[in-house]
């Protein structure tokens, strides 16, 4: 129960030894990862984190998300007090915390690989904090037992974690943390070790944990799916560099930036590169030779922003994309995914990819189990959810 | 295919290899017991007699006469000391260098290559170096000496045990509230105590066996067994039912001490932490 304040934070990992001295030693090994990513990399180091400023509520549930290196785990590490910050300023609950070592920042951390300790039971696993406080026996011991009951595995709590599955080393994992009764939970990627359908089974687990114990937390993930449904507010994150903070809803429907447009949502949005065209002062944008009118509220936001006629990146959400029998545009099935309730269509429209999402009440009988491919089908454009971004990748609206 | 599948004659031939490669080894050491069972006259008989009568006389007198028991207590006081600090200040320097966040690859090989060097080419400067500190005819100088050269081994050792501690358990004890020794005590340790029970024995068996380092350090009050068999082959010939008497005690706490580390290395690392 406290508030996180990230100032300004940023973090440069020095250059590795061998790096420096282009080295005799030096191992080939080494220098491939920074190729990878679009880190900035400077005279110090590379900057793994840059201008991350984020207010953290009380209580309120921050997810970080964004593709692998891009810095959540670092800035996750950071207010763990794990790696040094380089600049910038975290409070935990109004303190200055920079230079407090972990101990003394009263959170608890659940890591992506468990990080149990092998050589103790799960009962002592989760216990050892709380010993370490010095917390009389009988209070421990009814903590430990009382947070093996919210997690189910009080069945386990004489085994060695290296008797358990997966899922119930997380569990142990989770409730190591939540004995501690922290101020911050910090979780790294928790999920990602387990198969899909006890992801699914611990994401709705986590989602009622958060309801009993009531306290900040700070997750960490590249999976959208996870971020949109647990977090409060979402942090999405590229190359270091925050790229939108906002609640599930906004960014889903008011995306920043076309990354963030491209990242958030499964099958992906749409892009089609095209023009935001004026005549006669009415703004539109044409596609597939068909025109876009904006509705009432976009042309107002361009009057205001006096936005001027431009090349654009225009994106539409597959849902958006629906079929009809006559008018929109004519498309041809590539792929036919059968989802269940909908079913994905992978069309090539005048020799682009264009994804549409049929949902199963749409179908009909004649396609009850899909398209088939090379079957010509007639795309109609919802164009009251259009999404423009110019140049710089910024939304314009 | 299992070893029971195999037809019976080559079974026989397996193990009869195995029983002559065994002999090969044992052989030598079957003899000297045998010399270091008998008396002296009927040791030095050629050819060998085998109707002999077993007696303990050798090893009475090597262990009265010869202050075979003092030179015992020499080399267990200095092999137990050099074992213990190189395994108390190695578990350490290891455990900081494990834990660094390069790779140090400039520290790790300067250690290895303190390897490199012959012991031998030591024996005069370390020699010279303990006669000007005063140390000389004492167990330190010997205790001294076999740090120099026991402790980069063991701190190489030990970085493949730590190596395999996974540095999130580290980072876990941190938030869970441990200070850096608490870390180390509490869950480090308890990991590489295998490893480190491996180590120490290694480092135990190189200090009692070494010989040169013995030879020009100690004296007549700090004699180790090493020096102490050798000085059997005197210059009215080699007491041969003693040297093997005393061998045979020389032997007997390292046969003790390799049926340890057989246990220890086979317990080995393989724990469920992590996955
Ligand atoms: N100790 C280090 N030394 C140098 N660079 C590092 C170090 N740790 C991380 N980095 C770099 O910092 C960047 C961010 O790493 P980070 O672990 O935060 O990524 P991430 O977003 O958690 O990715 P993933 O999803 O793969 O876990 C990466 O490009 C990585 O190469
Ligand atoms: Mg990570």
């Amino acid at each position: 129960m406290a508030t996180v304040q990230l100032k300004n934070i940023k973090k440069i990992y020095p250059h590795s030894e061998s790096k420096q001295k282009k080295g005799l030693f030096g191992k080939k090994k080494d220098e491939e990862p920074e190729k990878k990513h679009n880190l900035q990399i400077t005279a110090e180091g590379t900057v793994a984190v840059q201008q991350f400023s984020l207010d953290i509520a009380d209580k309120e549930f921050i997810v970080l998300v964004g593709p692998s290196g891009c810095g959540k785990s670092t800035t996750l590490r950071m207010i763990a007090g794990l790696d040094t910050i380089t600049e910038g300023e975290l409070y935990i609950d109004g303190r200055l915390v920079n230079d407090v070592p972990p101990k003394g920042r009263d959170i608890a951390m659940v890591f992506q690989n468990y990080a149990l300790y092998p050589h103790m039971s799960v009962y002592d696993n989760m216990a050892f904090a709380l010993k370490l406080r010095k917390m009389p026996k009988a209070e421990i011991d009814r903590k430990v037992r009382e947070a093996a009951e919210i997690l189910d595995i009080t069945e386990y709590l004489d085994r060695k974690p290296k008797a358990l599955s997966g899922g119930q080393r997380q569990r142990v994992a989770i409730g190591r943390a939540i004995v501690r009764e922290p101020q911050v939970f910090l979780m790294d990627e928790p999920l990602s070790n387990l198969d899909a359908k006890l992801r699914n089974q611990m994401r709705s687990e986590i989602l009622k944990l958060r309801q009993r114990i009531d306290t900040t937390f700070i997750y960490v993930t590249h999976d959208q799916t996870e971020a949109m449904t647990l977090g409060d507010r979402i942090v999405i994150m590229r190359d270091g560099f925050i790229q939108q903070i906002g609640t599930p809803h906004e960014v889903y429907n008011h995306p920043h930036n076309l990354f963030v447009a491209g990242f958030i949502g499964t099958p992906q949005m749409n892009f089609f590169q095209t023009r935001l065209e004026c005549e006669n002062g009415e703004f539109y944008v044409p596609l597939y030779g068909t025109r876009f009118e904006l509705n009432e509220k976009q042309k107002q936001m361009i009057k205001e922003r006096g936005i001027e006629p431009q090349e654009i990146t225009l994106g539409i959400r597959p849902e958006h994309v629906s079929l009809c029998k006559e008018g929109g545009v004519e498309a041809e099935v590539d792929v036919s995914e059968m989802m269940g309730s909908s079913v994905h269509l992978h069309c090539s429209v005048q020799g682009e990819e264009v994804v549409v999402i049929v949902s199963g009440l749409e179908l009909g009988e004649e396609h009850a189990s899909g398209f088939s491919h090379g079957e010509k089908v007639r795309l109609h454009f919802d164009s009251n959810v259009l999404h423009l971004f110019g140049a710089d990748e910024v939304n314009l609206l | 295919m299992r070893l029971g599948q195999r037809p019976a004659y080559q079974t026989f031939l397996l193990y009869l290899a195995l029983v002559l490669v065994t002999l090969f080894f044992l052989l030598p050491l079957l003899w000297i017991l045998r010399t270091s069972l008998i008396t002296k006259a009927q040791a030095y008989q050629i050819p060998p007699n085998f109707h002999v009568q077993l007696t303990l006389e050798n090893y009475i007198e090597v262990l009265t006469t010869n202050k075979f028991a003092r030179y015992y207590l020499n080399s267990a006081i200095v092999s137990l000391s050099a074992t213990v600090l190189s395994v108390v200040f190695g578990a350490m320097s290891s455990y900081w260098l494990s834990r660094q966040p390069g790779n140090m690859t400039g520290a790790k090989l300067a250690i290895l290559a303190t390897q490199m060097i012959p012991p031998i080419v030591l024996v005069i400067p370390i020699n010279t170096l303990i006669r000007s500190v005063g140390l000389n005819d004492s167990w330190m100088a010997l205790v001294l000496a076999y740090l120099t050269f026991n402790l980069p081994y063991v701190i190489w050792m030990l970085l493949g045990f730590y190596d395999n501690v996974p540095r999130e358990l580290d980072e876990a004890s941190a938030i869970d509230g441990c200070s850096t020794m608490q870390t180390f005590f509490k869950v480090v340790f308890p990991l590489i105590a295998p490893g480190m029970m491996a180590t120490a024995v290694y480092s135990f068996l190189v200090s009692w066996n070494e010989f040169v380092f013995a030879l020009v350090l100690s004296g007549n009050a700090t004699r180790t067994i090493p020096v102490a068999i050798a000085a059997l082959e005197t210059q009215h010939g080699v007491k041969i039912a003693e040297l093997c008497a005393s061998t045979m005690l020389a032997i007997l706490p390292i046969v003790i001490l390799s049926s340890f580390i057989k246990k220890y290395l086979v317990n080995g690392l393989t724990f469920g932490s992590i996955k």
